[in-house]
């Protein structure tokens, strides 16, 4: 059994698409069986041996279990689909293989965990010898994924072949035989799963010069740092009830206790907000109890591993998220039932991490795009009327000054590349001279030109007065730029850091849940 | 401009090619003499006899088809901006022809059992019609935006339920006009002459207030969608709704407006073809006009003066197709005509959509603007 582990985006789920035939390699061979072979589709692949089970599911929720293993290869009888036989096979199959499961079940009666067997046995089903699974225990629960590594198991042990996709280092070292590391769309490295440990992994997946975050990277997926063992595993309630400050310990410290430094700039509290919680998309807890300050003139820093409540808390400011508990007081009003036009109204702007979604009509020209949330204001309206000379002059100066490519108000929006269009977004919420600026992601897909300017401008409106909170995966951009940074873990603050006291390793065990123990 | 033109253009070709396809289908079934014929009947009965009028025959050989046209028209200019103005804010209105049943059967009622002066009484009847027809669509604005329905259905199902309610009992049943004279009469009781649309040239045609009206109206849609704010949030939220909310734009407030207004347009359609032509709620309808909107708002380019300028040119067809039928021509060719332009208007659209994709592919051009009617905002 081989696992090929990496982080997102190092060429994974691109390479495997290769081998079962969904993209052709532009140079260089696939061979099956020592014999160099040319998937042109799926079909090719299947034909020689290769089963893949994908990430999302490929079932039909309303057929029986019998009935998606045999679809497309069908048994009939005097050309009548042949259900019986169809019931018959997919049960001998499944006894062969060691697999619980009823034929007859309909496929959406069944838990996540019996619909991904479901998609072993349609593979295995077709005669499969290679087996590849991509990420297939993202959706499982611990039990499930125990069983799914049984099964696996098994498979090898009849002889099969199975190439595990993964980013779950601790579970693919208890699993696999062989492991690739991939990076940046190459594989730099094969070990062997017994002669290898998580922190190894991890450094390869990273690759040389960030020791911190490949300890974050070993922590976060499977070794557990011994100071944060506890905070870890503490279930949620007993971390819900304990008191803030004793979670979040400098929180609470007074302004002028405050080391001197970059921070010294900071005046007026802009945002001050007590035991904000909000639920998530998926309709869970996403922000767990944050307490947060942010005052006039300093950059705020909000570091995390993706996924733990930093874009809920930019929602929650900015007027698109509810409360489900809490209060605070934003820019001299209430934090809780915020609408985004209040929030624009008290001075917040906003640089969300969803650009297409949230920022920007692509189809509306750029201009229009530069009045949107302006729109009712002086110079882009008299009245009731657009003010479409007033709106031209302000975008062709706001054009200029950014730079942007090209300078054309009246052309739309999608026109632009990305990094323009990101340019046209900072400039618009800037220009809007916000007291309170949420920006998530500024720089994500920008290249290092564009970087430098949106950082520049960042610090530009510190200098000038604003508070900005900034939310960011890239740790080096939060520690640069930031004169304060919280970190979160799991909707809580789970550390508090002031410029100078940075401490990458520590903001790093911070991140994977240790949230005690620093003052 | 040359933007605008590139807009514009496959909608001209879409009309072009549907002539062309239904010259051939005459011509092949009759004689390319008849197919030639026939279009130039079309054209007299739509324009006016312009030859006969120069040979020296009264004026009435223009006014009376260009009435007809115009009236035709003015009903076509309202549904296609009902449906133009709910494709504006994101919504796809199947409902004109249930929400123009509703605004023909409330002018028909205020016009007959109101006593008003005419200065109050055509005004009057008017709007109950627009509020009739608001509601009628209101309702599935609340259901897309507090049980969220898809307003495909809803409207779909609330055209049935309109004809259910109207054609099927209320006209027949307790609004059923008197027989008079002995005479049984089908539909509601006639309208008073003080609610009656008056006519602008007199004895020399049909032509009515509702013409200038429906036009009037066209221009304050599109000066509304183009040049007010709130305007500009009905486009930003057709475009883009989750921006547009981000942006403080009260979202549901401007999908139940648009929607309201797309409902307002398809029942005033109703008022100009019962207080203008009809003088009581007829029977049935008689028409889909509601359902023709939908052709021409696409064909417009879900431009409000696109929209007109489709319509104008539908109606000139349909009004001369009729004279079609003095060479044994069916006179549905017109719908024939509109419905493969639709098509062909429909077949741009995903072709637009396979030809932005494989520019897309290559990545980096920049894609020179490819503009389907659902993503074009009207600019100035």
């Amino acid at each position: 059994m081989l696992a090929v582990v990496g982080e997102n985006g190092a060429g994974k789920s691109s390479l495997m698409n290769v081998l079962y035939g969904l993209y052709q390699p532009d140079v260089g061979e696939v061979s099956v069986d020592g014999q160099p072979v040319r998937f042109k589709s799926p079909r090719d692949a299947i034909a020689r041996g290769i089963g893949m089970v994908h990430q999302h599911f490929m079932l039909v929720p309303t057929l029986t279990v019998a009935e998606n293993v045999v679809l497309g290869r069908e048994p009939t009888r005097r050309g009548l689909f042949d259900l019986e036989r169809a019931v018959s096979e997919v049960a001998a199959t499944c006894a062969r293989f060691g697999f619980q499961l009823e034929p007859r079940a309909r496929v959406d009666t069944l838990t996540v965990g019996s619909q991904q067997k479901v998609e072993i046995v349609k593979a295995l089903h077709r005669g499969a010898q290679v087996l590849v699974l991509d990420e297939p225990t993202a959706v499982l629960t611990p039990q499930e994924s125990d069983e799914l590594a049984h099964i696996m198991r098994g498979l090898v042990a009849q002889g099969r072949t199975v190439v595990l996709i993964s980013h779950k280092l601790k579970e693919v070292l208890g699993v696999a035989d062989r492991v690739a590391v991939m990076r940046r769309g190459r594989v730099v490295a094969e070990v062997r799963a017994a002669e290898t440990t998580v922190e190894q992994l991890a450094s390869l997946m990273v690759g040389e010069g960030h020791s911190a975050r490949a300890a974050g990277l070993a922590d976060l997926h499977g070794g557990i740092p011994p100071g944060a063992a506890t905070a870890r595993h503490e279930p949620a309630s007993s971390g819900a009830a304990r008191p803030p400050g004793e979670a979040t310990p400098t929180l609470t410290a007074e302004p002028g206790s405050r080391p001197p430094g970059e921070t010294s700039l900071a005046g007026a509290v802009l945002l001050e907000a007590r035991g904000l919680q909000a639920l998530g998309d998926n309709g869970r807890p996403a922000l767990r109890g944050v307490d947060l300050t942010v005052r006039a003139g300093e950059i705020v820093g909000i570091a995390g591993v993706d996924g733990n409540g930093q874009r809920e808390l930019a929602e929650v400011l900015t007027g698109l998220r509810p409360l489900t508990s809490g209060e605070g007081t934003l820019l001299g009003g209430p934090l809780a039932g915020l609408t985004p036009a209040q929030a624009r109204g008290r001075g917040v702007g906003h640089v969300p991490e969803d650009r297409l979604r949230r920022a920007v009509v692509k189809a509306l020209t750029v201009e229009e795009n530069v009045a949107l949330g302006r729109h009712t204001r002086p110079p882009f309206a008299r009245g009731p009327w657009i003010d479409f000379s007033g709106r031209r002059e302000r975008t062709q100066a706001l054009l200029s000054a950014y730079d942007v490519r090209p300078p054309d108000p009246a052309v739309p929006l999608h026109a632009l590349s990305g990094g323009n269009q990101q340019k046209v977004v900072v400039a618009r919420e800037l220009d809007a001279r916000p007291k309170l600026l949420v920006v998530v992601q500024p720089t994500r897909g920008l290249d290092i030109g564009a970087v430098a300017q949106v950082h520049a401008k960042l610090r530009e409106a510190r200098e000038q007065g604003a508070g900005v909170l900034l939310v960011s995966l890239d740790l080096e951009e939060v520690l640069k730029l930031s004169d304060r940074v919280y970190v979160f873990f799991e909707g809580r603050v789970t550390g508090h850091f002031t410029r100078p006291e940075y401490d990458e390793r520590e903001l790093g065990r911070r991140m994977l849940g240790a949230g005690t123990g620093h003052g | 401009m040359a933007e605008r033109l590139k807009a514009i253009l496959p909608s001209v070709l879409s009309v072009l090619l549907a002539l062309a396809v239904c010259w051939a289908l005459i011509a092949f079934t009759m004689t390319s003499g008849t197919a030639t014929d026939a279009y130039l009947q079309m054209l007299w009965g739509g324009i006016g006899n312009w030859p006969s009028f120069l040979d020296g025959a009264a004026a009435t050989v223009l006014t009376r088809p260009l009435g007809e046209s115009a009236m035709k028209a003015a009903l076509l200019t309202l549904t296609g901006l009902s449906v133009a103005v709910a494709f504006k804010v994101g919504l796809f209105n199947i409902g004109a022809q249930g929400q123009m049943i509703l605004g023909a059967l409330a002018a028909a009622v205020v016009g007959a059992q109101l006593s008003l002066p005419s200065a109050l009484h055509v005004p009057a009847a008017l709007l109950g019609a627009a509020l009739a027809g608001a509601a009628w669509a209101g309702l599935a604005a609340l259901l897309k935006l507090y049980r969220g329905v898809h307003e495909v259905i809803s409207t779909i199902m609330l055209n049935w339920v309109a004809v259910s309610l109207v054609d099927n009992w209320l006209v027949i049943g307790p609004l059923r006009g008197v027989a008079e004279a002995g005479q049984s009469i089908t539909g509601t009781a006639e309208i008073q002459a003080t609610a009656v649309l008056p006519r602008l040239l007199g004895d020399l045609s049909r032509l009515n207030l509702g013409f200038p009206l429906a036009l009037l109206l066209a221009l304050a849609v599109w000066a509304w969608l183009a040049r007010t704010r709130p305007g500009f949030e009905t486009r930003a939220v057709g475009l883009g709704a989750e921006a547009a909310r981000a942006a403080g734009v009260p979202v549901a407030r401007r999908t139940g407006v648009a929607m309201a207004l797309a409902g307002a347009l398809a029942g005033l359609a109703g008022a100009v073809l019962v207080l203008g032509t009809e003088g009581r709620y007829p029977g049935t309808l008689g028409a889909p006009y509601g359902f023709d909107g939908i052709a021409i708002a696409l064909i417009g380019n879900n431009h409000p003066l696109g929209a007109t300028v489709a319509a104008l040119f539908f109606g000139v067809l349909r009004a001369g197709g009729t004279r079609m039928q003095l060479l044994g021509v069916h006179k549905s060719f017109p719908e024939l005509i509109q419905g493969l332009a639709l098509l062909f208007v429909a077949g741009r659209m995903v072709w637009l959509a396979v030809l932005r994709r494989r520019q897309a592919s290559p990545g980096s051009g920049p894609a020179p603007a490819a503009v389907t009617p659902s993503t074009e905002a009207p600019r100035v």
